[in-house]
């Protein structure tokens, strides 16, 4: 399978009239993240830091880049959520019971949040 | 997307001097040897949970001082909208009780005055170290009608319970708010001050 077909496959699994099909929840300890159909889905490039740093690579901030996401229009929409402190005009977004993340970002400008589709379990 | 998905919104604050556990009330996470996770070098800043309280679904929003308070700048913006207030000290740490009572004092300078309070006596795991018995802390609390408990963020001890009570203090203030703001209603549901015993689910 190409990049995009697994691309493809990904949405049709958990995007269903445009936004979340299934609930989100943290891929380490299943705290919910988000109700059903409460993230709309969009489609953008995305560096996101690594959940897990090498410390031996010092003081180097490890990206990869992230491509589906869900887009959160207001904070409280969120079941459970933790956000960073703000880092170059963002927030990242963290589980709120494990701490793990970054499973997304939050932008100060718009107030707008994102979840990676790919940081995140589909219950 | 537009549609609002829960009843409550409380904005809630953590509150006490340096090294009482604050931040890991709101952060559990511990590095490992060779990795550590990108939230830990940043730290949160605040968390948005949701509990269900009496058939509502309640929002609460918990904000970490994020060291302020060493600089004691810990003024009325930071209070802001605050609806209730946690109040920690450390049970091995004699200051951090005795300055309960300068966190009081600035909570009712600078809070809005019917913001309710709950102090906790954080790290009740170290036991061979308490310097501050739970019956001081019950007293403290006792003498300015708030309620207390004693918790453990490492051993995860009594913190939900901490905010679900706290929530629920709330939830009783508010009460017949929201039906209209019947004042006439609310002033007469509103109970008096008072801290209520220890619950038996959390202890």
């Amino acid at each position: 399978m190409s990049d995009a077909d697994i691309k493809d496959a990904v949405e049709n699994e958990y995007v269903e009239d445009g936004s979340n099909k299934l609930l989100v929840k943290c891929k380490f300890c299943g705290s919910k993240i988000l109700e059903r159909k409460s993230g709309k889905f969009v489609r953008k490039e995305i560096d996101l830091p690594l959940m897990e740093q090498d410390k031996r690579v010092e003081a180097k901030v490890q990206y990869e880049k992230i491509y589906q996401f869900f887009f959160v229009e207001n904070m409280y929409t969120f079941e459970n959520i933790g956000f960073t402190h703000t880092i170059d005009n963002c927030k990242y977004l963290s589980c709120a019971d494990c701490d793990a993340g970054p499973v997304g970002y939050y932008d100060m400008d718009t107030k707008h949040s994102y979840v990676a589709l790919s940081r995140v379990k589909h219950e | 997307m537009a549609k609002k998905t829960y009843d409550l919104l409380f904005k809630l604050l953590l509150i006490g001097d340096s090294g009482v556990g604050k931040t890991c009330i709101l952060f559990r996470f511990s590095d490992n040897h060779f990795t550590t996770t990108f939230i830990s070098t940043i730290g949160i800043d605040f968390k948005i949970k949701t509990v269900e309280l009496r058939g509502k679904k309640i929002k609460l929003q918990i904000w970490d001082t994020a060291g302020q308070e060493r600089f004691h700048t810990i003024t009325t913006s930071y209070y802001r909208g605050a609806m209730g207030i946690m109040l920690v000290y450390d049970i091995t740490n004699e200051k951090t009780f005795d300055d309960i009572v300068k966190w009081l004092r600035n909570i009712d300078e600078h809070a809005n005055e019917d913001v309710e309070k709950m102090i906790l006596g954080n790290k009740c795991d170290m036991e061979e170290k308490r310097v501050v018995s739970k019956e001081r802390g019950e007293a403290i609390a006792r003498e300015h009608g708030i309620r207390f408990m004693e918790t453990s963020a490492k051993s995860n001890i009594n913190i939900e319970c901490a905010f679900s009570e706290l929530a629920e203090a709330i939830l009783d203030k508010t009460a017949g708010r929201e039906a209209d703001a019947d004042l006439a209603r609310i002033a007469v549901e509103r109970r008096p001050s008072r801290a209520p015993p220890a619950r038996a689910c959390c202890s």
